[in-house]
């Protein structure tokens, strides 16, 4: 009975049901061609055009022979890509190896039942609420040579310093490093709300067995939230190599501190010279370089299981 | 039978609990130092005459006068939040209607649409600078605020959607059939059934949007120019060269900038956290 009714309201209930498929997808499809996909075609396309403050609008194809002038340029000629990608890479590596382990062992930190916990914890968020541009402006401040605190700092071991660190090559780096990588506030939730999700009975047969502790910590909760690590290495990494804001409020990309995202801009819209056509073909390199990061992170995380099985493969 | 509380206190080895001690030590000073230093330069005359953590030896609130007087800090807010709040609803709104159609129905190329949005997370946008920047000139919206609303609309497709997702795979697909049976159309289960259902996931995708959108200084600093239509982080860089020497009133209007994300979250803490954590962690 009920399935005869289905089959005479058949056609008419299917083109319903595509209308509405339809109807709740085209918005955001729509808005995926306009921020996404039209961008990423135009993007590779016209790295291999002449497309600069000459022609604005428009770009001229280089011709098969030539068509990787762009790159060669980017590659050979232009005097901070390397800087750029060497800086870049180096952000998104402490992305994975500091800023994923510091946020572990502050996750583990909060997960403890201990007093006061809580309320440090939400004070640990606070600075991930505030935007990288705001944060930005008070490391500015704090490194002023004038009024900061860092200098009065280093003035304690070598008296009479009185450069502003943001402007010495190598420790520029730093000191714009240490402006964005300790605030790990919201990869810290994350991680921490994985860990709280292990039942309460693994722990138990865990202390049971005498792991209690980091002990524990090491042995039993890492592995099982090693899904969440994997992904949140990926967003640090990624945030990392296209760090841009930190750039431009401390350095302006003075004392050897470009960054990929600031060439791309810098090359696109803020040089009076503009140059399109370079800037889309570094902009696609940085989008290959978002692959490999997604790659490079899988494979740290397959070690573990690479080396279980060549341990395995040893004991038979 | 008593139950072991292995995360208890009295049961952590002790060098475990002095890492710990550390842990939240350095919580609290990487997370108060830079805010507090602000706060208390804010209140100095002088800054320069009183460097670092020398405490203010009056408290001056001038420069906070004036920040509400003559930079029209509100009107900064305002735009920030009419760009932000519009955009978020735009885009949770469009997303909660396609998740849920990729979420619940079969239909062709269902694995392309969610390829296409999932690729979109590990697009990096500032790549897509030129492209944008150049579409919106065309579209003659260059220097609006629906600029900015369009372009954060659009970004950030691919985290609102899997949260979302995630959330309508866990309602139980048996409300849908009922209320279908009852004789309502897709359209009205969606909107009286599901939504209301889904509500939290939706709105924890709200809250990480609406924090991003706020927070956001690249495309914000890019494609608008008029000083009155900028957004909070974007007046920012206008500060160093606004106050060139006027440190007090830099200061000031610093804390003014920063205060509204921390009040909000100091009344919302809770929602925020469990927003974060995935629910797992309560506030």
């Amino acid at each position: 009975m009920k399935n005869s009714t289905h089959s005479v309201q058949k056609p008419r209930t299917d083109w319903r049901k595509k209308g509405f498929i339809f109807a709740f997808l085209a918005p955001t499809m729509v808005m995926f061609c306009i921020f996404y996909l039209y961008p990423l075609v135009t993007v590779f396309f016209t790295s291999f055009c002449k497309w600069d403050y000459t022609n604005i609008t428009r770009p001229e194809f280089f011709g098969w022979k030539e068509m990787f002038k762009n790159y060669k340029y980017i590659f050979n000629t232009y005097p901070y890509f390397w800087e750029a990608m060497r800086n870049s890479t180096a952000w998104a590596l402490l992305g994975v190896f500091f800023q994923i382990p510091l946020s572990t062992i502050m996750a583990l930190a909060f997960s403890r039942k201990m007093k006061g916990v809580k309320t440090i914890r939400n004070i640990y968020i606070v600075p991930c609420m505030i935007s990288s541009a705001a944060m930005g402006m008070i490391f500015l401040q704090l490194y002023n040579p004038l009024y900061g605190v860092v200098n009065p700092i280093i003035q304690l071991f070598n008296p009479g310093f009185k450069e502003n660190i943001l402007l010495l090559k190598g420790s520029a780096f730093w000191a714009l490093t240490a402006a964005y990588i300790f605030f790990t506030g919201t990869t810290t939730l994350m991680i921490l709300g994985n860990i709280l999700a292990v039942p309460e009975e693994v722990r138990e047969a865990a202390t049971l067995d005498g792991a209690s502790g980091l002990l524990q910590d090491w042995h039993i909760i890492i592995p099982m939230i090693r899904g969440t690590l994997k992904t949140v290495s990926i967003l640090a990494a990624t945030s990392g190599f296209l760090l841009y804001n930190e750039v431009f409020f401390l350095t302006k990309g003075a004392a050897g501190t470009y960054s990929v995202s600031y060439i791309i801009r810098e090359l696109a819209i803020t040089s009076p010279r503009t140059q399109f056509g370079r800037a889309n073909s570094v902009a696609f390199i940085q989008i290959i370089c978002g692959l490999l990061i997604i790659v490079f992170v899988n494979l740290i995380y397959s070690v573990p299981d690479w080396l279980e099985k060549v341990k395995k493969g040893a004991e038979k | 039978m008593k139950k072991i509380d292995s995360q208890g206190v009295d049961k952590l080895p002790l060098g475990t609990k002095i890492f710990t001690w550390i842990c939240l030590a350095w919580a609290l000073l990487i997370s108060l130092v830079p805010i507090v230093w602000l706060v208390l330069s804010s209140f100095k005359v002088d800054p320069l005459a009183r460097p670092g953590f020398m405490l203010p030896d009056s408290i001056y609130l001038k420069g906070y006068i004036s920040t509400f007087r003559d930079l029209n800090v509100m009107r900064y807010f305002g735009n920030s939040m009419l760009i932000s709040i519009v955009s978020v609803f735009v885009s949770i709104m469009t997303i909660s209607m396609s998740a849920y159609v990729v979420a619940r129905m079969e239909f062709k190329g269902k694995k392309l649409v969610n390829i296409a949005l999932a690729s979109t997370l590990f697009i990096p946008t500032t790549a897509l600078t030129y492209p944008v920047y150049n579409l919106i000139n065309r579209l003659g919206i260059y220097n609006t605020r629906s600029a900015l609303i369009l372009i954060y609309s659009c970004s950030g497709i691919a985290v609102s959607f899997f949260v979302i997702k995630n959330y309508y795979d866990n309602v139980p697909k048996e409300l849908e059939e009922a209320a279908r049976i009852d004789g309502c159309g897709y359209a009205q289960t969606w909107w009286r059934i599901i939504l209301p259902i889904a509500r939290p996931g939706i709105l924890t995708a709200a809250v990480l949007a609406l924090l991003t959108n706020w927070n956001e200084y690249y495309w914000a600093s890019l494609v608008i120019i008029d000083r009155d239509k900028l957004t909070v982080p974007a007046v920012l860089s206008t500060f160093t060269t606004a106050f060139t020497t006027n440190y007090n009133g830099l200061f000031s209007a610093m804390v003014v900038i920063i205060l509204p994300p921390i009040i909000l979250y100091c009344v919302f803490n809770k929602f925020f956290i469990e927003a974060l954590s995935g629910g797992a962690v309560k506030g």
